[in-house]
């Protein structure tokens, strides 16, 4: 065949040549890799029909490096240097991996340098060089089916996956020699490769994603409309996965079998080959056998959808919370389509059959779908497909607001909000002849300043002398489609303005985006908790405020001087109280401040001819 | 290919200047004009090329946003009619839905004693809803008979359910947290 492809020198690629890209899906328990062909995309297998890669990596001494099946199988022999979850280490710095690698078999060696590495007979490796290898197999996976070389490929992430761990991918394809078109979401890569984009029929179709890969879960709801995808909301858990159905598994064959404390590297990988072994097969059967060194037993259906419910719940208050930012209802979703090898698990498929009321779809491999999707993709921006109309319109991943009175956050744009966008929200003067104002800008879920990034601070001054309320400040965010934010804020009637331009993206790293988001979920009771007391010490405010403008006008009329003196003293009561941290002490001093005053309250009442006050509580006397 | 800033809402979607809009042709026409504007599609083009395409898809992203909620919708087909609102200073003095609001406020602080708190809220935000629904066909009524001042105050009224929905909303996000 070589001997017919003739060219002239310096013409050697013809202008209409098929590009041969491919997509990967850098699993974290498999990996796969797959082209369009003929217009049809399908995934690679390898010389023995296998499609699925196990992520597994195994070093020997020799300096021989084992990737797949045959590495895998070294997991219980050879635990040390057989690195099998490359992806939940991945772009992690030192630091971070303190936690994890309690779970993990590895030694890790204390290096000087930021990028974690792992002992093995064959020296030091990092996670990046692991997942390369993987990449190396896919690629020459690839070029022995393909007949050629890549020109470029589609990797998938998580949509979880932060800057760093999007970076320490592309530096992973980088050592295995790959063009890196783009890093895609694997939510979306789904929803290409179910060619929901082709259906020139559907107008507007709401698509739910469940991924419950390995090692992590997202659930992403996209609109699909001729062509064009939209990420309404996202949501997940980065550490959240197929694995932990193992863990579950193998931590009750443990305790079944009286070992829970051990502390055996062999028993415990024993124990979670086993366990995966025993979650396959109890998708097509009721129980199964299960032995664990000498111990015998056997687990069922009912024992393992018992175990697994907290991680299923779990995952279905993501998908609560991501119908919701998306601001539909359930059942606007036309489909829920699953992704994921542990979507084979029925428990997951009847859980969330029941919660979006439909039954999911399955139709493609749920394993394979994401690399199909990839490889889709890959075709089109290799330029094989010059016309599609494939457009992914984004949106921002956290609010943006301001801080207003009392500390709190007025958000004004709102997480998930389409971008580009230009969204202006009016304020006023609290005060009379207020001649600046403090545009302070914030970015983030929590309710309060200092719970949130501080994204720029910046002064509107030269406002005219008004009275409190009269001036009208009209701040604008205007947020372009790379995500990056700037501000203005100006007075209208006068039209004196000042802007501040504040790059979110950059200035905050995906790292910062995810743990904000991770403590905003954590965190929210406390924030609840923050709001309650800030609420009540402006109650508290106000009916001081309340009391002293009475008193001040008619004290000297209606109270005589004891009277006036156990006023005072509940007042003072209150204003200690208020500098209180707990809500519910600010609440009780208010709350027996305006028991105190109730008679002075009917008094004052009956000297007012406006009967129609009763039972009004004394802020209401302000005015 | 540039796209014409003075026209409202409807007209650059196409769609009649009324309250009631259907929700799929607005869809497929924000689509439309995002697949023709969106800067991604001037990926290799010029600066300036880019920042009109900013500016074309922040306006059409800030009309499909106004469309596309009630309140928002029924507030700009008033104010296309030079009904202003003052944010600060307007609001409803219909004591009756007033109470109306509070009696819903107490329900929602029960909701975290109700034996099973995931239905409770989600039958308290079933009847809210229900509620702002007619509210909006209240809106849809007078604003169809030229009442504009009535047309107004369901507006105003439309407001406090916004926030009320907005605090179901977040106590479904405590609960949910809790749930964790």
């Amino acid at each position: 065949m070589a001997l017919l492809q003739i060219s002239e020198p310096g013409m050697s690629t013809a202008p209409h040549e098929h590009r041969l890209a491919v997509g990967i899906d850098l699993g974290t328990t498999n990996s796969l890799v797959a082209s369009v062909r003929s217009g049809e995309a399908s995934t690679l297998a390898n010389a023995d029909g296998q499609h699925l890669l196990p992520s597994v990596v195994r070093y020997l001494e020799s300096g021989e490096v084992i990737i797949g099946s045959e590495a895998q199988a070294a997991l219980g022999s050879d635990l040390k240097n057989t690195i099998a979850s490359a992806k939940r280490l991945v772009g992690r710095a030192v630091s971070e991996l303190k936690t994890l690698a309690g779970q993990l078999p590895y030694d890790f060696v204390e290096t000087e340098g930021n990028v974690p590495q792992i002992q093995t007979v064959a020296g030091n490796v990092t996670a990046i060089e692991v997942s390369s290898e993987i990449l190396k197999a896919l690629k020459s996976r690839a070029e022995e089916s393909l007949g050629g070389e890549l020109t470029g490929v589609v990797i998938t992430v998580p949509a979880y996956f932060d800057d760093a761990q999007r970076q320490a991918t592309k530096d992973a394809a980088r050592l295995a020699g790959l063009n890196v078109y783009r890093l895609l979401n694997e939510p979306t890569a789904a929803a290409v490769a179910y060619g929901l984009d082709q259906q020139t029929d559907v107008d507007n179709k709401i698509i739910a994603i469940y991924d419950l890969g390995g090692g992590t879960f997202d659930v992403s709801l996209l609109r699909l409309n001729k062509g064009v995808f939209e990420v309404m909301s996202t949501g997940g858990d980065s550490a959240l996965g197929g694995d932990d159905f193992d863990h579950l598994i193998a931590e009750w064959m443990l305790k079944e079998s009286a070992q829970q404390d051990t502390k055996d590297a062999h028993l415990l990988r024993a124990a979670m080959i086993e366990a995966r072994r025993a979650k396959e097969a109890l998708s097509d059967n009721d129980t199964v056998a299960v032995t664990l060194g000498d111990w015998q037993g056997s687990i069922d259906v009912a024992t393992f959808n018992e175990l697994s419910e907290s991680l299923v719940k779990k995952t279905l208050m993501a998908c609560r919370r991501a119908v919701r930012d998306a601001g539909i209802e359930k059942e606007d979703i036309a489909d829920v389509v699953m992704v994921g090898g542990s979507t084979r698990v029925p428990y997951v498929r009847q859980r969330v059959g029941e919660f979006f009321d439909r039954p999911p779809l399955v139709d493609i491999d749920p394993d394979k779908v994401v690399a199909i999707g990839a490889a889709i993709q890959a075709d089109l921006l290799a330029g094989n497909k010059p016309d599609s109309e494939m457009l992914l319109l984004d949106v921002t991943p956290l609010s943006l607001g301001l801080e207003t009175y009392g500390g709190l956050v007025e958000k004004v744009v709102a997480r998930n909000t389409t971008i580009p966008i230009t969204r202006a929200q009016e304020f006023t003067t609290f005060k009379d002849n207020q001649t600046a104002m403090t545009i302070h800008v914030l970015q983030g879920e929590r309710e309060t300043v200092e719970e949130n990034r501080s994204l720029a601070k910046f002064a509107l001054r030269g406002i005219p002398p008004m009275v409190a309320g009269a001036a009208r400040i009209k701040v604008t965010f205007q947020v372009d489609a790379d995500g990056l934010l700037s501000v203005f804020a100006e007075e209208e009637s006068t039209g004196v303005k000042a802007a501040v331009e504040v790059k979110p993206s950059y200035g905050l790293s995906d790292n910062e985006i995810e743990s904000m988001i991770r403590a905003s979920m954590e965190n929210a009771k406390h924030d609840v908790e923050m709001r309650r007391l800030r609420e009540q010490q402006v109650e508290a405010d106000r009916s001081l405020q309340a009391l002293d403008a009475a008193m001040t006008s008619d004290a000297d009329r209606l109270l005589n001087e004891s009277e006036k003196q156990q006023l005072l003293a509940a007042r003072g009561d209150l204003q200690v109280a208020r500098d209180s941290d707990d809500a519910e002490v600010v609440k009780a001093a208010i709350k027996s401040l305006e028991k105190a005053a109730e008679f002075y309250v009917a008094r004052r009442m009956d000297n007012n001819i406006q009967a129609a006050m009763s039972g009004h509580n004394i802020t209401e006397f302000e005015s | 290919m540039s796209i014409d800033f003075k026209k409202n809402y409807f007209e650059l979607f196409g769609l009649p200047v009324q309250f009631d809009v259907d929700n799929s042709q607005l869809a497929v026409a924000f689509r439309a004009l995002q697949t023709q504007h969106h800067p991604d599609r001037f990926a290799s083009e010029s600066d300036e090329a880019r920042r009109i395409a900013q500016q074309v898809t922040s306006f059409i992203n800030t009309a499909q946003e106004t469309l596309k909620s009630n309140r928002l919708r029924a507030r700009y087909l008033l104010s296309l009619s030079d009904v202003d609102f003052d944010d600060e200073r307007d609001t409803t003095s219909d004591m009756m839905f007033l109470m109306s609001q509070m009696e819903r406020r107490e329900v929602l602080e029960q909701v975290p004693n109700a034996v099973d708190p995931f239905d409770a809220v989600d039958a308290l935000s079933k009847d809210v809803k229900a509620e702002n629904k007619a509210l909006e066909q209240a809106f849809e009524t007078a604003y169809d008979a030229g009442d504009l001042e009535e047309a107004k105050q369901v507006v105003l009224k439309l407001k406090f359910f916004e926030r009320l929905l907005g605090e179901i909303k977040q106590l479904e996000e405590k609960l949910e947290d809790e749930a964790l």
